[in-house]
């Protein structure tokens, strides 16, 4: 599918996803080796926007996992439907009568029932859940398993079995393996460490906040109505603001956010009051914005400056003050 | 190749960054699916097969850019420069090779007598000249330096198994010789020139492999020794310096403690079968318990209140600790925090807002609440601490004094402090002090220990963190 690294940046970037080499590069191996990638990050960077991308560039259909402190088996893997079984037993009472009808001990009543036991943990009522429908799946999917750090450490055991040889063991069916092997991303925002078994299984990626260059041709693949200016402007207040010392760092779907935003109010570059106004979309804490603040004001004297330098024939004109000097004396 | 790889790997495990051996397998047959010919691409292809940790790419990346060289650059450069010289004397390299060539001819020889070390250098072939350097520096044993004073004795060594003395005899011969087969005297000299600058370009190459094999063999040792001694160092005397490199360690050791608690209190959740909430799931099955429900142990997390001696001769102690709670702020359902040195005053609000270290600085300064510049009188403290703030206390709250105990000889009124023990749940001192020290002179260590659950010296960082662990966990 993917030829070479060039070809995957291509493929995502058609579906207005655009990352550098590192990223393309890990999606390639993934694909050539058939390993799980783990994609680490701070929050907001495109972890998730990567598995959607990748499966739309695939022509992969996308099963979601979406992990959470409590998350267990019956919700990750499968679950047989209880309702449905008893449903089933009531219904077919009649049938049981008949099928025990020539059995005069109990015991061969019981090896009776036994010999259909089958039925009942069957495939019919099972009910897979995201890991198993992935695995079962006869088209091809990408699995992607998010917030994978949320879960507790037991859940991860689940997955190990599915990550390494892309299989499931249901005690009364047997292994079930996978008939084609599903592309798997796991997402982690950090919040705690994953077990080294389930990282040595992956190939592990790390998103970082872009690059100025990069933030840029994002915003422009995006955003493209943007003003050039505005453009600019935006992404060189994003990088300053990144390097303060905040509570919770603006990552890129901030700036895009905010780069919609301040088209929906239709700036074309950026003042002290469309900021203030505006400050609430990428700074979600208080303490945040006003350290932010300082920032901004630096950032538009230096641009109120650069812009009198390159207006030099404003300059050249009297100023009236002058005029006012001579009138007095 | 595959050797060069074995050997990157064994150098990324040195410094700490760990890498199995299916990991290892995992990077071959990654770069069996790519061309290796892109810098970036490699790199990548084994950072992430190798590399599983946020925090080890910058290590990584260092270890890299070291390991996969810039040798041949260096090479390059050195040799560069012998050839320079000759641009001083107006002479072409080119020129004066081809010449050479001739004469050599003429007079019977051919440049395949010398030996292989004085034919690289005599032609500047840079790819040999690594080989025959790496070749010589591993014979050598020059993997096994390991500081920095052993860096003359490896790159002698590494010369004297190149042979570099022999190649320069030869040289001289085969200059001796062109003279003699008609070289003029400024082609004789430029070569003089040549032959000297290229020796001498050999022997900085030599030394600057030696020092690459230092810088890979030893990337974390300067680290970690400095980390090793700031657990030790005393908090009495710390520079500037010092103080901001113990924040990292303290913010770092109080990352990974966060990280144990989470765990932790996640397996205590577990409780007994709760019946009828059990029933209540399993209604729509007929009542039969397919599902269980367990009861929710209740969460057990202490309130903290904090008594900080913000005296001199205590204020790193009280520092640290204060950056260590905030951190793990988490871990308690509240903190109030008082600071002292006579007079006491709550500083609480400060830790609302604004940052953690600017706020521990401005509570060590008094915190607009108090005088720091009078002398230690813990009994007025405590004193005013029961007369104004008991209420802050109850059965579920841990009191945390941090104070050497150092009274100047005023009333200690350790009935306060029996108050404080008899409502809280416990009391813990940290006293900078050694515990022999304790009761003598002014300090009446011995007159509150009574009334403390725990009473631990705390006199740097080591046993600063192992306080916070028993604290906490």
């Amino acid at each position: 599918m993917f030829d070479s690294v060039e070809k995957v940046r291509e493929s995502l970037a058609a579906q207005g996803y655009i990352c550098d080499a590192k990223i393309a590069t890990v999606v390639f191996l993934a694909n050539r080796l058939e390993k799980p990638v783990l994609v680490e990050g701070p929050a907001g960077v495109g972890k998730t926007e990567l598995a959607k991308v990748v499966a739309a560039a695939t022509g992969r259909s996308l099963i979601r996992l979406q992990c959470y402190e409590g998350l267990d088996e019956a919700k990750a893997l499968y679950e047989w439907e209880y309702s449905k079984q008893l449903l089933y037993t009531q219904i077919l009472k009649e049938k049981f009568t008949a099928v025990m009808a020539g059995a005069t001990t109990i015991r061969e009543a019981a090896e009776k029932v036994g010999k259909e036991d089958s039925v009942f943990f069957s495939h019919h009522f099972i009910v897979p859940r995201p890991l198993l429908k992935a695995i079962t799946s006869p088209e091809p999917t990408l699995l992607l398993v998010d917030e994978v750090d949320k879960s507790d450490p037991e859940f991860e055991a689940f997955l190990l079995e599915v990550l390494s040889d892309y299989q499931v063991s249901v005690p009364e069916l047997g292994t079930i393996r996978a008939t084609r092997r599903p592309l798997v991303f796991l997402t982690s925002n950090n919040a705690r460490e994953l077990s080294d078994a389930l990282k040595r299984r992956c190939l592990h990626l790390f998103i970082d906040y872009p690059s100025a260059e990069l933030e840029q041709r994002i915003l422009d693949t995006k955003v493209p109505e943007a003003d050039k200016r505005l453009v600019e402007d935006l992404v060189a207040m994003m990088q300053r603001l990144r390097q303060l010392d905040l509570k919770k760092v603006p990552s890129i779907s901030e700036t895009l956010d905010w780069a919609r935003a301040l088209l929906a109010l239709n700036a074309t570059e950026l003042s002290e009051d469309l900021v203030n106004q505006t400050f609430s979309v990428i700074l979600k804490y208080e303490g945040d914005v006003r350290k932010a603040q300082g920032e901004l004001s630096k950032l538009l004297q230096r641009k109120a400056a650069e812009a009198e330098a390159q207006a030099p024939s404003r300059a050249a004109a009297p100023s009236p003050g002058a005029v006012k000097k001579g009138a007095l004396h | 190749m595959q050797k060069k790889i074995l050997e990157f790997t064994n150098i990324l495990r040195k410094s700490g960054i760990r890498v199995s051996t299916a990991e290892a397998i995992d990077a071959f047959h990654s770069l069996d699916e790519l061309s290796i010919e892109d810098r970036g691409i490699f790199r990548d292809a084994l950072r992430t097969t190798m590399v599983k940790r946020g925090e080890d790419v910058p290590a990584y990346d260092e270890l890299f850019e070291l390991f996969w060289s810039g040798f041949y650059d260096t090479l390059r450069q050195a040799f560069g420069q012998a050839t320079q010289g000759l641009e001083a004397l107006g002479m072409d390299l080119e020129q004066l090779m081809q010449r050479l060539a001739e004469l050599l001819r003429a007079s019977g020889g051919e440049l395949g007598d010398l030996s292989e070390l004085a034919r690289a250098l005599l032609t500047a072939d840079l790819n040999a000249l690594e080989q025959l350097i790496r070749e010589a520096a591993e014979q050598a044993g020059t993997g096994r330096i390991e500081n920095f004073l052993q860096v003359g004795f490896y790159s002698r060594r590494t010369l004297d198994q190149m042979g570099l003395e022999g190649a320069r005899d030869e040289l001289r011969d085969l200059a001796a010789r062109l003279e003699a087969a008609g070289l003029s005297a400024e082609e004789a000299q430029a070569l003089q020139r040549l032959l000297e600058g290229l020796l001498e370009a050999a022997r900085r190459s030599v030394r600057s492999y030696t020092e690459r094999e230092l810088q890979k063999q030893n990337h974390d040792y300067m680290e970690k020794f400095r980390r090793e001694t700031l657990l030790e160092k005393s908090f009495y005397h710390l520079s500037e310096d010092e103080i901001r490199r113990m924040r990292e360690v303290v913010e770092r050791l109080a990352q990974r403690i966060k990280n144990v608690l989470s765990i932790r209190r996640r397996r205590l959740r577990r409780g007994k079968l709760d019946l009828h909430q059990t029933l209540r799931r399993n209604m729509s099955h007929g009542g039969i318990p397919f599902e269980l429900v367990f009861k929710q142990r209740k969460k057990n997390r202490p309130k903290l209140v904090i008594l900080c001696d913000v005296s001199s001769s205590v204020a790193n102690v009280s520092r640290f600790m204060l950056q260590f709670m905030y951190t793990l702020q988490g871990a308690f359902t509240k903190i109030r925090c008082f600071v002292f040195v006579a007079e006491l005053g709550e500083v609480t609000d400060l830790f609302q807002t604004g940052e953690i270290s600017d706020s521990i600085e401005q509570a060590l300064d008094g915190g607009g609440v108090i005088n720091v510049y009078t002398r230690s009188n813990f009994g007025y403290a405590f004193h005013s601490f029961w007369q104004n703030h008991l209420a802050a206390i109850d059965n579920k709250t841990t009191v945390l004094i941090l104070g050497d105990a150092r009274n100047n000889y005023n009333d200690p009124r350790a009935w306060c402090l029996r108050e404080i023990h008899t409502k809280a749940k416990n009391v813990v001192w940290l006293n900078p002090e050694n515990p022999s020290a304790w009761g003598f002179g002014d300090s009446v260590m011995d007159r509150y220990l009574p009334h403390c659950d725990l009473a631990e010296e705390c006199r740097n960082l080591r046993q600063l963190s192992a306080m916070v662990d028993r604290l906490i966990l």
